[in-house]
C-alpha cells in the first residue's frame, strides 16, 4: 500500500501485465458486464501467468477466461456468471465441479470489510451476517469475537491486501490519475487496499481533462497505466461503449466444452495480440458499439 | 386483452412492496427489477427505488437491459450510491426490503445460490450469492421468488448449502443468531404466493390455473395451506400496460421456462388494493 510517486507511469500492455507475478493476490476491477479489465486478463493468459488468487464481487468472463486458461488457483469472488440472460459460467462451473479450482466463495460486504481493514491497517473488522450460513465452511480464516461493549457475538474477518488491482478506465493521464464512471463497484476500495493499481485506459489524456471529468483513482496509487482502446471489451466502458452481448453469448455457447473454450482462447487470446483481437471481433462491429448514444433506439438495439 | 404469467408474476412481486419503503434488488433479477418499477408507478410512489448493481436512486430507465449494471439503469437518476454506501445502509438496517431468489429454497426461506450438491465438490456450481449472505441478515423484510417451483427441485426439504438466511438455520433462529432483519415475508412462485407466519412457509394465494395438489407435488417440504387461501390478485389493464412500457425487451420472460409462458389470462379492469399479492 505504498505511495507511487513517479511522474510518468505510462507503459504498454505487456509492461502493465508484468506487474502481476505468479501466485499473486489479484483484485479484478469493475463487475458483471461493466469495465472488466479484459485486455490485462488476456495479456496475463498470453504470458502464462499462473496460480493466481483472484478476489472481487460479481464477475463474469474475466474470471471464466482465467479459469479456462488454467491461470487460477483460488477464486474468492461473490459471484461468477452471466446473469439470467446467459446463465452459468461454463469454465468456472466445470473446474469447480471437477475439483480443479479452490472456490472460496465470498460475499460483497465481507470483501468490502476485508479491504477496509487493509486500508485502515487493523488486523480484523467485524461483519454482519454469515453466522448460520454455510459460507464459513469455505473460510477457516474467519473468526468470532464477543463485543466488549454489547456482549454480542460477531464474525470477524482479516484484511485482504491485494498485490495488485487490475482496472480499465475510460480516461487516464501519464501520471496515472484515473477517471471512472459509475458503477465504481469495489474499485476505489481496491485501489486503496492494494499494493499497486495497474490500469489500462480507453484514452490517455492531459491531466486537465481527467481533472475536469473527475479523478476517481489518484495517481499516487497507480504503478502502471497503458492506453488500450477496447480494453474492457466485451464488457462495457461507458461513455465509450456498452457491452457486446452477442460476443458474450457466443463465448458462453462456445466455452460449454473444453475444446470450445480452448478454441476461443486460441483465436482471441493466445494466438494474437490486442490489435489482432480487435480485428477478430471486427473493427466495424466495434465502431458500431461506439454509436450507442446516437439515439435511444440505437442504445436499445445493443441489447437485442 | 390477454396477458402472460410473467406479467401476473411481476405484479404479484410488486404488491409485496409497501409505499415508502427503501427497496433493493440484486443482480440477475429481471422480474424483481420490473416489479420495483411497476410498484413505483402504481401503489408505491414514495418508495425509494435502489436499482440493483447500479445503486442508482429512482432512475427512469428507457428499457430494462439484460444485464444488471448497464448505464441505462442509471438513466434519469440524479444520484447513484457508492457500493459501500449501499452495503453500509443495508447492514445497519436502513433498507426495508430486498428481493432474493435461489436455486433451492427451504420452508424457512433459506436459499442456496452457491452449489447444488454442496461444497467443495458441487454437482452443479451456481453463480454465487453476491451480498445476500451479509444483508439477508439485516434488511427489514425479504421478498423471495422462484420461477422454478414446478420442477420440484427448488422448494425442497433442506438446502444443500445455505447462502442466504431465512427465519432459522440448523445453527438457530434469527434471534439466536443476533440478526436484526425481519427475514422472508413473502415467497412468490409461478404456482402461488407463500407467507411466513411463525417463520415457516404457508401457501396463501394460488394462480387460478393451478391446484393445491400441483403445488404439493412440486414442494419438497410439508405443504401448509392458509385457511383463507385465495387467488393471486390479478393485474389491472394499467399494470399490464406499464409492465410492457417498463420492459419493452421482455427480459422478465428470461426467468421462465418456455412452457410456463404459454399460460395466458384474460385481463379485467379490477382495482388492486396494493397490500397483499
Amino acid at each position: 500500500m505504498a505511495f507511487h510517486t513517479a511522474q510518468d507511469m505510462r507503459t504498454d500492455l505487456a509492461g502493465a501485465a508484468a506487474h502481476v507475478t505468479d501466485g499473486a493476490l489479484v483484485a479484478l476491477g469493475g463487475g458483471l458486464s461493466a469495465r472488466l479489465p479484459m485486455a490485462l486478463v488476456r495479456q496475463l493468459i498470453r504470458d502464462g501467468t499462473h496460480d493466481l488468487h483472484v478476489i472481487g464481487s460479481a464477475h463474469s468472463i474475466d474470471v471464466d477466461l482465467l479459469v479456462a486458461a488454467g491461470a487460477l488457483a483460488v477464486c474468492e469472488e461473490s459471484y461468477v456468471g452471466f446473469e439470467q440472460d446467459l446463465g452459468l459460467a461454463p469454465a468456472f462451473r466445470r473446474a469447480a465441479q471437477a475439483g480443479d479450482l479452490d472456490v472460496r466463495e465470498s460475499c460483497c460486504d465481507t470483501l468490502l470489510t476485508q479491504l477496509r481493514a487493509a486500508e485502515m491497517g487493523v488486523p480484523f473488522l467485524p461483519v454482519r451476517g454469515i453466522r448460520g450460513t454455510d459460507i464459513p465452511t469455505l473460510h477457516p480464516e474467519y473468526g468470532e469475537v464477543t463485543c466488549p461493549f454489547t456482549g454480542e457475538t460477531l464474525v470477524v474477518v482479516p484484511p485482504l491486501r491485494p498485490d495488485v488491482v487490475l482496472l480499465h478506465a475510460p480516461l487516464g493521464d501519464a501520471a496515472g490519475n484515473l477517471h471512472l464512471e459509475q458503477p465504481y463497484v469495489l474499485d476505489e476500495r481496491f485501489a486503496m487496499a492494494s499494493a499497486a493499481v495497474v490500469a489500462t485506459v480507453e484514452r490517455l489524456t492531459p491531466t486537465t481533462e481527467v481533472v475536469a471529468a473527475g479523478i476517481t483513482i489518484p495517481a499516487h496509487r497507480v504503478a502502471a497505466v497503458a492506453e488500450v482502446p477496447y480494453g474492457a471489451h466485451p464488457s462495457s466502458c461507458y461513455p465509450a461503449h456498452p457491452y457486446d452481448r452477442a460476443h458474450l453469448a457466443a463465448y458462453v455457447a462456445q466455452a460449454a466444452t473444453p475444446d470450445g473454450a480452448a478454441a476461443y482462447l486460441e483465436r482471441y487470446v493466445r494466438g494474437t495480440d490486442e490489435a489482432g483481437y480487435r480485428r477478430e471481433v471486427g473493427e466495424e462491429r466495434l465502431a458500431a458499439l461506439r454509436e450507442w448514444d446516437v439515439s435511444e433506439p440505437r442504445w436499445r438495439k445493443a441489447f437485442a | 386483452m390477454t396477458y402472460g404469467i410473467d406479467e401476473w408474476f411481476v405484479t404479484a412481486l410488486a404488491r409485496t412492496i409497501r409505499d415508502g419503503e427503501v427497496t433493493f434488488h440484486g443482480f440477475a433479477s429481471p422480474c424483481a427489477q420490473v416489479a420495483m418499477h411497476l410498484a413505483k408507478r402504481t401503489h408505491a410512489p414514495r418508495m425509494l427505488l435502489i436499482e440493483g448493481a447500479m445503486y442508482a436512486l429512482d432512475p427512469t430507465p428507457p428499457f430494462i437491459p439484460p444485464t444488471s449494471n448497464d448505464a441505462s439503469l442509471g438513466h434519469g437518476a440524479s444520484y447513484a450510491m457508492r457500493f459501500e454506501e449501499f452495503f453500509d445502509a443495508a447492514v445497519r438496517g436502513d433498507v426495508d426490503r430486498m428481493f432474493l431468489s435461489g436455486g433451492q429454497i427451504d420452508r424457512y426461506g433459506n436459499a442456496n445460490v452457491t452449489a447444488i450438491g454442496g461444497m467443495p465438490r458441487p454437482k452443479v456450481k451456481l453463480g454465487g450469492g453476491g451480498g445476500g449472505c451479509n444483508i439477508s441478515a439485516t434488511i427489514g423484510a425479504l421478498t423471495l421468488w422462484s420461477t422454478n417451483h414446478r420442477s420440484g427441485r427448488c422448494l425442497i426439504e433442506a438446502c444443500d448449502f445455505i447462502t442466504d438466511l431465512g427465519h432459522r438455520t440448523p445453527a438457530g433462529t434469527r434471534a439466536e443468531l443476533g440478526y436484526t432483519g425481519g427475514g422472508p415475508q413473502w415467497l412468490v412462485t409461478e404456482l402461488g404466493v407463500f407467507d411466513f407466519p411463525d417463520g415457516s412457509a404457508r401457501l396463501r394465494r394460488l394462480f387460478p390455473d393451478t391446484t393445491v395438489a400441483e403445488v404439493r407435488a412440486a414442494t419438497g417440504f410439508e405443504l401448509v395451506v392458509a385457511d383463507d387461501l385465495g387467488t393471486v390478485e390479478a393485474p389491472s389493464e394499467r399494470d399490464i400496460a406499464l409492465i410492457r412500457e417498463i420492459d419493452p425487451l421482455g427480459v422478465r420472460r428470461q426467468e421462465f421456462r418456455a412452457a410456463e409462458l404459454d399460460r395466458r389470462f384474460d385481463a379485467h379492469a379490477g382495482t388492486p388494493t396494493g397490500t397483499v399479492p
